[in-house]
């Protein structure tokens, strides 16, 4: 079954996003801030990762991406995003940032389903 | 070499730009100076039946060519003079022309008649210029300096050791050997130099001061404004968040994830969900503006146009269909450079047009979008035939939370934000936006608009 890991310190969105994918059929693990989050990651090792830009403080979760990818962790990762406090990095997709997609929150289910979708096919052709 | 740099200085590139700029203005004036030399020499016999002597027209003569001469000298060099700490600057350069024209109009003095000419009072209209640009202490020795020479002439003429040269015609009883006479004029000279020297300089560098102080208000007020917008972010993020969840929420539950919905609940729940939308994408409007105010720099990509707006114009398709809008993209450009620019602010800037345009044309209604260029600039054009703008509200519609009169109790939804982002990204771009109503394409009913980017080619 594929997995999901959903890292965010809003619990709703959380559940909201939780929700969406298990309706999919997707296996969630959720965790609520950056630490929980690496050791789900490590933990359960999920097919991907959706992760908050912003959670205790702005570009954690920029950090945490960062921290992945240092470690070999290769796992595609969504980023959600928002115009937002965060000022320390450029939003694009690029060597610099070590994130597959930017979503920028509210995504509806469809969108958020779509970008999985095509992300998961993305693994699997690599 | 001595610094000249009053304290008061410390916004060294204001203040040296402003010094070097004197300079020229002092080397100009040296040439009307020359030119009414000349004019007085060649007048003087005939206006105020003077007559000079030969040594006296042959000296006033030769003055008036050296100072020419050093004239076009300083402003051969002017170019050359550069405000560099330690080294010769614009403050030296202004002392060197006061120390050149002082010595000049001593010896012009002195060939029409010392105290007897009423030449000596340009010694007053010199040390006013030099008050306005030179230190307070360089300045007040210039002026005793300047009183020194002059008395010791006058006394040296009156004690016979210098020969006095008299311009006929100016006065009729010698005057240089009548020691009342000297002492009044001296004393009454003495004074007004040193009067006007102080209040010359006191007022010049308050004024630099007064301007110091506006210029360091005006910084201080840019932090405050700085400090106001991270707040504004602040805030409107901490309000986005739980409308984000609210959202999130309405998209499971009408999304049936947790089961069916009854109709009725669901139709509300809809109109939930525009709701926040709604309050969603006018958050993000203000939180985008307050990061464009608050960045000062902006990114720059290579664009190219058409590339950038097709896919914006691509994104209204559902509501140009379902508003059966007929819209049309004529690219004209001849140059066809890329332009260099923020793409996601660019992107913002032109959506938010031709989101407009699409908003308040109305059904059936028709859009052009031309891309025009020359060498220097890209223009585009994007007019419709929708409601228009009442004349007398061009430049309002530019301004943050405007909303045209004409839209405001209308249906239309908006944030009266849209308009202000595009012009600041229009500007960051150096380019330049305007408008009008009615449009091209306008008739009676439907006046349109018209709104003109220019953007130039870098």
């Amino acid at each position: 079954m594929t997995k999901i890991a959903i890292i965010d310190d809003d619990p709703d969105i959380l559940d909201a996003s939780g929700l969406v994918l298990m309706s999919k059929g997707y296996d969630v693990v959720t965790a609520a801030n950056p630490e929980d989050g690496y050791k789900i990651v490590k933990e359960h090792s999920p097919d991907l990762i959706i992760l908050d830009v912003m959670m205790n403080e702005p570009d954690d979760g920029f950090f945490l991406a960062q921290k992945f990818r240092r470690e070999k962790i290769t796992t595609p990762i969504i980023m959600y995003t928002s115009v937002s406090k965060s000022f320390g990095m450029d939003y694009g997709v690029n060597e610099l940032v070590p994130v597959d997609e930017f979503v920028e929150k509210p995504i509806s289910p469809e969108q958020l389903i779509k970008k999985v979708e095509r992300l998961l096919k993305k693994k699997e052709t690599k | 070499m001595i610094t000249l740099v009053p304290s008061w200085a410390n916004r060294y590139a204001d203040f040296w730009d402003s010094i070097h700029k004197r300079n020229m203005w002092l080397i100009k004036l040296r040439y009307g100076a020359v030119v009414m030399l000349c004019g007085f020499l060649v007048s003087s016999g005939y206006i105020l039946r003077l007559t000079f002597s030969r040594t006296q027209i042959f000296a006033l003569v030769f003055i008036n060519i050296i100072i020419l001469l050093y004239n076009l000298g300083f402003h051969w060099s002017w170019k050359f003079v550069k405000t560099e700490t330690g080294k010769f600057n614009p403050m030296h350069f202004s002392l060197l022309q006061m120390i050149f024209d002082l010595a000049a109009l001593f010896f012009i003095v002195y060939f029409t008649g010392s105290i007897e000419t009423p030449l000596f009072m340009l010694f007053v209209f010199h040390m006013i210029i030099g008050s306005l640009i030179l230190p307070g202490f360089v300045i007040f020795s210039l002026a005793g300096l300047v009183i020194l020479i002059f008395n010791f002439l006058v006394l040296s003429e009156y004690a016979n050791i210098i020969p006095h040269q008299t311009v006929t015609g100016l006065i009729s009883i010698p005057l240089y050997m009548n020691i009342d006479f000297i002492i009044a004029y001296d004393v009454v000279f003495i004074f007004v130099i040193m009067i006007s020297v102080f209040l010359a300089n006191h007022i010049a560098s308050q004024l630099y001061r007064i301007e110091q102080q506006l210029l360091e208000s005006f910084e201080k007020l840019k932090a405050a404004e700085t400090e106001k917008q991270k707040y504004v972010i602040g805030i409107v993020h901490e309000i986005k968040t739980p409308l984000t969840a609210v959202h999130s929420y309405l998209d499971v539950v009408l999304g049936k994830i947790l089961g069916p919905v009854d109709k009725k609940i669901e139709e509300r729940l809809s109109r939930a969900k525009v709701r926040s939308s709604e309050a969603i994408a006018m958050i993000d409007d203000v939180l985008r503006v307050s990061k464009l105010r608050l960045l000062d720099e902006i990114s720059y990509d290579e664009i190219n146009l058409s590339e950038l707006i097709v896919p914006l114009i691509k994104k209204q398709s559902v509501n140009l269909r379902t508003k059966q809008i007929m819209l049309n993209l004529f690219d004209g450009r001849t140059v066809k450079k890329n332009i260099k620019g923020d793409k996601f602010l660019l992107e913002i800037a032109f959506s938010n047009l031709i989101g407009n345009a699409v908003k308040y044309v109305g059904a059936k209604g028709q859009i052009e979008v031309d891309i025009m260029d020359n060498d220097a600039e890209v223009s585009i054009e994007i007019t419709d035939n929708g409601v228009g703008i009442p004349s007398g509200e061009f430049e309002k519609i530019f301004a943050d939370f405007f909303r045209a009169s004409n839209i405001k109790d209308k249906s239309y939804e908006g944030t009266g934000l849209g308009l202000s982002i595009v012009k600041q990204i229009i500007e960051r771009h150096g380019g330049s936006i305007s408008v009008a109503s009615p449009s091209k394409l306008g008739c009676e009913d439907r006046p349109g608009a018209s709104f003109f980017i220019k953007i130039p080619y870098l």
